[in-house]
């Protein structure tokens, strides 16, 4: 009731300025609560560790799009809502998108790439130690490192599916630099693309001890006019007993032949 | 079992010590094994141990026969949340998959005679089969010629089901994983996770429930437990469909599986140790035994066994690199033969 006749009642400088501190007071508050509450590894850094997958329809095209048969609508996932293509790069853009229905590399069960597989719609699982992370996705099983020892990209890299992520932290946030990457991967089932000269800054960051905020700027001179930034928001899995279930889909084609089956009346 | 046997062919004569031997190098240089690592953009082949017609010694180095361990207490040093702390790049010590019964012995009816062993047996690395004694798998009649028949089709795959399916990039399940590359084990609070050359398993130590029996799974759903060196480990939700090796016996979709990885108090060393028990396939239970030893940045990477390199760090200071493990996407369907 004394809380109803402060809203109600006659404003006095007095009243609002215990509303403030109690505003101020309770953001403080909550932020020093979840401050405590971020799962932290032994040296204090945060620990990501967990199974995480985002909600978004980042997976389907990361650009504002309406709906599709092979889509939901988004708004997208794109800061400044298009990809800065250079105009060749539009055209083969468009080229994707025509032949998504075949040309979708995830289609034959090939790992997605460093930052596609963040938001393609399977959880993925975090193992992490002071001198490395694993992000083991169910598709494909695939495992990506991200190191966090001081070492810094290899002097004679491969161009690699997953690139390769040197990372560091920024207070509370993990940039992860990533590079070395083959340009065989989709950025999405609807054809946006990269090459392999593709060079991605990831910053993750807890925004609660359950919740992710994930950004990827990615610079490529063969395909944007500029750098750009997409974000997506990853939730931690809380159902009980949720596990990763492998998800060696490329295997399909083949699975019927093994093991070799029992003929009727056999011994 | 005391730590101090050694476990080799029953007819291995003393002499026949734990020397590395220089055994079989071709062995390594026939064509499926080149894919399952590097991408063909910049292959690693100076120092790759499978890179065909360059066998390299450092990988041909298999033992002939290898320590027993008991299990036992754990001495050594623990992770953080009280497991033994055997986190680190592993590999085994006696031969690749071609052979399961005399892994040493070369994919059986090579047509390459060169490629098979000579001399007698006894010379020769144990059988993976531990029990029975005579190292043989105690096969059903019916799976026994579904074996054979695999065994002669192996040479010219004229039905898919004569790939082994590891050369298909399929992932190498169990037991096979532990018979091809090296592999890198590390730990956390509730789980142990294995990074195979071709595949990757996550142990949970929690005792949550197994999946639901209607899935069925490569490497299959694994619970953990340590009994002192010892990580006991149920494997339920097996597929059956990776097959043991280039000699193709298998287990079917219901085998019950239960692992032992015995560490010994060195932490250099470990014994897989795993019983099967499959009715529909197998007239009784057997156990299967494959040794591994421990890799460091002391080690030279060669390729097969120690895949890892010295990463690049500023000061100098030595951290490992292990290259992603990619297979399906840089060789389609391949490996004597085949073509998806």
């Amino acid at each position: 009731m004394k809380t109803l006749s402060l809203q109600l009642g006659k404003p006095s400088w007095r009243v609002g300025l215990h509303a403030l501190i109690l505003v101020v007071a309770s953001t403080l508050t909550s932020q020093a609560y979840a401050a405590e509450k971020l799962p932290r590894l032994a040296n204090g850094k945060p620990d990501f560790s967990g199974i995480w997958q985002t909600t978004s329809a980042a997976d389907y095209d990361l650009e504002p799009h309406s709906n599709r048969k092979d889509a939901p609508p988004s708004a997208g996932n794109v800061e400044g809502n298009l990809i800065p293509y250079l105009p060749k790069a539009l055209e083969q853009r468009k080229k994707n998108f025509e032949a998504r229905a075949t040309d979708d590399p995830a289609l034959k069960g090939y790992t997605l790439g460093a930052v596609r597989g963040v938001y393609y719609p399977e959880p993925f699982q975090i193992f992490q130690r002071a001198n490395d992370l694993f992000v083991v996705h169910q598709f494909g099983h695939s495992v990506r490192t991200i190191y966090t020892n001081g070492t810094d990209h290899p002097l004679e890299p491969n161009d690699w599916w997953l690139g390769d992520s040197r990372a560091k932290w920024e207070g509370d946030t993990l940039v992860v630099d990533v590079k070395h990457f083959n340009g065989k991967t989709w950025l999405d089932r609807s054809g946006n693309f990269h090459s392999d000269a593709l060079h991605v800054v990831e910053k993750w960051k807890y925004l609660d001890a359950n919740t992710i905020e994930y950004k990827a700027t990615l610079e490529d001179e063969n395909v944007y006019s500029k750098p750009w930034t997409l974000s997506v928001i990853l939730y931690r899995h809380r159902e009980k007993n949720f596990q990763l279930i492998e998800d060696y889909r490329f295997t399909l084609d083949y699975d019927e032949y093994y093991p070799p089956k029992r003929p009727a009346n056999a011994e | 079992m005391q730590t101090n046997s050694s476990i080799k062919h029953p007819l291995a004569s003393l002499s026949n010590v734990v020397a590395g031997c220089l055994l079989l190098t071709p062995l390594l240089g026939i064509s499926a094994d080149q894919p399952a690592k590097t991408p063909p953009a910049k292959p690693v082949a100076a120092t790759a141990g499978s890179t065909q017609g360059t066998p390299n010694p450092e990988v041909a180095r298999w033992e002939k026969e290898f320590p027993a361990i008991a299990s036992g207490k754990w001495t050594g040093a623990r992770t953080a949340d009280g497991q033994p702390d055997i986190s680190g790049h592993w590999s085994n010590t006696i031969a690749n998959h071609n052979n399961f019964t005399d892994p040493q012995g070369g994919i059986p009816h090579d047509p390459n005679p060169n490629r098979l062993a000579k001399g007698p047996r006894n010379e020769r690395a144990p059988s993976r089969v531990s029990d029975p004694a005579d190292g043989q798998l105690p096969l059903r009649p019916w799976a026994l010629e579904k074996v054979k028949e695999f065994q002669i089709g192996f040479h010219d795959p004229k039905k898919p089901e004569y790939i082994e399916p590891l050369a298909r990039c399929a992932p190498g399940g169990v037991p096979k994983t532990f018979t091809w590359h090296g592999f890198e084990i590390s730990q956390y609070p509730g789980y142990v996770l294995f990074q195979f050359n071709s595949g990757t398993r996550i142990i949970h130590l929690d005792n949550k429930p197994h999946l639901p029996d209607y899935i069925k799974l490569w490497n299959g759903d694994s619970r953990g437990h340590w009994e002192g060196n010892t990580l006991v480990v149920d494997v339920s939700n097996h597929n059956g469909k990776a097959l043991f090796g280039r000699s193709g016996e298998f287990v079917s979709e219901n085998a019950k599986i239960q692992e032992r990885y015995i560490f010994d108090k060195d932490n250099k060393r470990f014994n897989y140790v795993a019983t099967f028990d499959d009715p529909e396939v197998y007239t009784r239970p057997f156990t299967v035994t494959i040794p591994a030893k421990r890799w460091t940045a002391a080690d030279k990477t060669n390729g097969w066994q120690f895949e890892a390199t010295i990463a690049n760090h500023p000061q100098g200071k030595v951290f490992l690199d292990r290259e992603e493990r990619i297979c399906t996407e840089n060789n389609g369907g391949f490996g004597l033969g085949a073509r998806r």
